[in-house]
């Protein structure tokens, strides 16, 4: 089950960092930005 | 002054540097947030602590988890035709009965509230769904929209799951044993009186435009409503019910992992679209929420690590008693503006306590409607955003407008439970 | 203030996301290393895995300490760190392993029993991560701060709502990584019902005649300053209280609730033959009406909002201002002696008999990090 969640992690992360590069507003892509964090640390299994 | 210094100021410079950001600089909500809180940390002498800013997000890592899915589940099934062809149905089914109809959208609203313990959970799945019906039937965008923020507050308070009364009962070793019926007391008379107040006016005066009307439901039925086509919505439900009222055989999958199955299943069905295209859409138009979940974890962790978390709490508690009543229908959902989970925790566990002579499963059931309430509260507000964004109104303070009647009479109503918690209670079988 | 976009942006702040995370996690992975204990001679130590091996391998398998006596007499297990926020329970036990000689009977020691709590802390909750003390020598001794519950690690995804698997009693999905609400734990079930299985396996086996799960509370909370005792043990809770009282140590004593399950008072009660004993003392970095919160707070217990709480008359303890990290676990350890007293009263070949464990005086005279061992400079 931990693996799915990994996965489904991943997914989403991918997906912010994809409409971040989209993004045309640099704010919007700051809020991305603080989105990225948790969700890597998550993924490596951090924290 | 004492005690007021330096907390105080601490409170004065993180409110204020969030307003500063928000509306003067028109700042994102999430950066203003975050700014705040690392301008709390600088002044309360902690410098610029990494480790609690980033460690207050992951108060709400499974939250984004929910909410990124649950946008990936709406947009599939916009995609695929079922959202609209479903409303057309349930219009032609329901046309001329206003008043069942008022009360059965409303209890449309509220399930996956009541079965996943989350207002966003209902206002983008069924909320979704209902919302085109409800403008079609004559309903203004903005009042639809706030009979959906307030169906779905009631949906996340209502039983089964209610997770802000697990919270403040895991304050006070209290089990969630028992809460159904106060929940229900809490709930059910709340949701008819917005429901009569925000949808039946308009469905009795059939103040819809019959052959627009007409005109839409065909376009709607575009894509022919058949049982293929209903099936993300029914795996859904199977999902989720199974995981709320089998829990001993059934594999507990998680909202996330339910949402994004029922999502993938629309792939098999209705018309053909690009499922990442659609997930990339999905998570762009949630980005906004999930940084504002995200700014308003450092803002809590920083306001927990420099005091002004007590300094609140206690100012409140410090309340003469007759105000007491007063500050609890004000200060839960106004903290809940920084999120309805958190206030449970840091205002609703106090006041159980300070009411602890009174019936502990009511009031505690009440409480967690006021925190519910918090849903509303910008910048947050949860509820608020996403039904603006159902109905595709882009300000929703418009839609705040509506339910800040509704609301009063809520938390006047959980005042009124609270007073008379065990004569209520007493009346229960 | 609105600034343009571009993936030359994006990139930036996508690198400037992974420093802050890379900055982050070097923090979050400092709590991954085990404190240092000292324990005193005659001591051996076992792994929990010794009697359920399901958990060997596993972050849940922990250190249990076992000192047997010349003379024949009882057995009795203290655990601390249950929860690891209430550091004078892991404390008290930390200085029956360091200090403790066993002349009668057997000791059993977990320090820190849910040791899955301590490689992390809580989010919004800005707990201090360590709380050190100064040695007698003047070295220092440092251990970790951890989280009410075991490592989201490994217990994630946390299920919506937490079922307890002997009584069906439902609590918020993350309880289930509270151990004190695992009892008595399945084989096959999470981590943490794991261990809680392993601890009750320990107690089937070893058959102590009493066992401490030791605790701290909000000093908001009704349940403070409290002995919690099963039916079995209330006869010997009852004797223990009047005692402290004569030592000028006021305790409220609590039967535990027989419709709150998966805690020690209540599982290891109805699931072993030991008589269980839960202590709480009053510990305000744990409450939520807590101020500035930092490990001054876990050490001292000096905060002004409780001062005021406790003029509103909103605390469960006497107030004076402060209590130390001394004074909570020196409450413990004179409760643990006087409880070992009245064993032997009662149960003539039961005793256990403990030299050399600082109470509620002298640790309040001399300070705690004084009685442990000068290691680990
Ligand atoms: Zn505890």
């Amino acid at each position: 089950m931990t693996l799915i969640y990994r996965a489904i992690v991943l997914f989403i992360l991918l997906l912010v960092v994809a409409c971040q590069f989209r993004e045309k507003d640099f704010w919007k892509q700051t809020t991305a930005a603080l989105v990225i964090i948790p969700l890597v640390l998550r993924l490596l299994m951090i924290k | 002054m004492d005690w007021f210094f330096p907390e105080g100021i601490y409170t004065i410079a993180m409110v204020g540097s969030f307003v500063l950001g928000a509306f003067a600089l028109k700042l994102p909500i999430a950066i203003a947030l975050a700014a705040a809180a690392a301008v709390g940390a600088l002044c309360g002498g902690a410098g610029f602590p990494i480790r609690h800013l980033v460690e207050g997000t992951f108060g709400y890592l499974d939250t984004i988890l929910i909410i990124a899915s649950a946008m990936i589940f709406m947009k599939s099934v916009q995609r695929s035709g079922l959202l609209e062809s479903l409303a057309a149905r349930i219009i032609r089914l329901f046309r001329s009965m206003p008043l069942m109809l008022s009360l059965g959208l409303m209890v449309i609203i509220m399930i996956p509230g009541m079965i996943t313990g989350s207002s966003t959970a209902a206002v983008l799945t069924t909320g979704a769904l209902v919302a085109p019906v409800m403008i079609k039937l004559g309903v203004p965008a903005v009042k639809t929209a706030a009979a959906i923020a307030m169906g779905a507050i009631y949906g996340m308070i209502a039983p089964p799951v209610n997770v802000p009364a697990m919270i403040i009962g895991g304050g006070i070793d209290m089990p969630y044993v028992g809460f159904a019926l106060p929940l229900l007391v809490c709930t059910v008379p709340l949701a008819v009186f917005s429901a009569l107040l925000l949808v039946y006016p308009y469905l009795k005066k059939g103040a819809g435009d019959e052959e627009a009307l007409e005109e839409d439901l065909s376009r709607m039925e575009e894509t022919p409503l058949t049982a293929g086509l209903l099936m993300p919505v029914i795996l859904l439900a199977v999902l989720m019910s199974g995981e709320q009222f089998l829990p001993s055989v059934w594999p507990p999958l998680g909202m996330p992992v339910n949402f994004l199955l029922a999502a993938l299943s629309s792939l098999l069905t209705g018309k053909k679209y690009n499922f990442l295209e659609a997930s990339r859409e999905a998570v762009n138009d949630a980005i906004p929420v999930l940084g504002i979940l995200m700014g308003v974890g450092m803002f809590i962790q920083i306001m927990t690590l420099v005091g002004v978390q007590g300094f609140i709490v206690v100012s409140v508690l410090a309340l003469p008693a007759w105000l007491m009543y007063f500050g609890m229908a004000t200060s839960i959902p106004l903290f809940g503006a920084v999120s309805a989970f958190g206030s449970a925790s840091v205002l609703g566990v106090p006041f159980l306590l300070a009411l602890l002579g009174l019936d502990e499963i009511m009031v505690g059931s009440a409480l967690s409607l006021l925190a519910g309430l918090g849903d509303l509260m910008p910048p947050t507000a949860l509820a608020g955003i996403f039904a603006a964004q159902v109905v595709g109104e882009e300000n929703y303070f418009k839609v705040l407008r509506h339910c800040f009647f509704p609301a009063v009479v809520t938390a006047v109503w959980a005042v009124v439970v609270i007073m008379n918690a065990n004569t209520i209670m007493g009346y229960l079988p | 203030m609105k600034i343009k976009g571009t993936p030359l942006t994006a990139l930036l702040l996508l690198a400037l996301a992974l420093s802050v995370s890379a900055l982050a996690a070097t923090e979050f992975k400092s709590m991954w290393t085990d404190d240092l204990f000292v324990p005193a001679p005659g001591f051996e130590k076992h792994m929990l895995s010794e009697w359920f091996d399901g958990l060997k391998g596993t972050p849940a398998d922990n250190p249990v300490y076992i000192q047997k006596g010349e003379e024949p007499g009882g057995t009795v297990l203290i655990l601390g760190g249950t929860h690891p926020t209430e550091p004078a329970g892991m404390m008290a036990a930390v200085l029956f392993l360091e200090r403790a000689k066993v002349s009668r009977g057997r000791l059993i020691i977990i320090p820190q029993t849910n040791i899955m709590g301590y490689s992390h802390t809580s989010p919004q909750e800005a707990h201090p991560r360590s709380i050190s003390f100064t040695t007698a020598d003047g070295g220092k001794r440092t251990f970790r701060f951890g989280s009410r519950l075991t490592n989201t690690l490994y217990e994630w995804p946390a299920p919506d709502i937490y079922i307890h698997p002997a009584s069906g009693q439902q609590l918020p999905g993350k309880e289930r990584g509270n151990i004190n609400r695992c009892y008595p734990g399945i084989p096959d079930g999470s981590p943490t019902e794991q261990m809680a299985y392993g601890i009750t396996q320990l107690i089937l086996k070893e058959k102590p005649d009493l066992s401490f799960d030791l605790h701290e509370a909000s000093p908001e909370y009704p349940v403070v300053n409290a002995i919690v005792a099963h039916e079995r043990s209330m006869e010997l809770a009852a004797m223990t209280v009047m005692d402290l009282e004569d030592m000028g140590i006021a305790m409220r004593l609590e039967p535990s609730p027989k419709n709150l399950r998966g805690l020690t008072h209540r599982e290891w009660g109805d699931y072993t033959e030991t008589m269980p004993i839960l202590m709480e003392t009053g510990n305000p970095v744990q409450g939520r009406l807590r101020g500035r919160t930092d490990e001054k707070l876990a050490l001292t217990g000096v905060d002004k909002a409780y001062v005021v709480a406790s003029a509103l008359g909103r605390l469960y303890i006497p107030y004076d201002g402060k209590q130390t990290i001394e004074y909570r676990a020196g409450r413990h350890t004179t409760s643990i002696l006087a409880f070992l007293d009245n064993l032997d009263l009662l149960f003539d070949d039961k005793g256990v008999s403990v030299e050399g464990v600082p109470n509620l005086a002298e640790l309040e005279e001399k300070g705690l990090g004084f009685f442990l061992s000068p290691a680990g400079r």
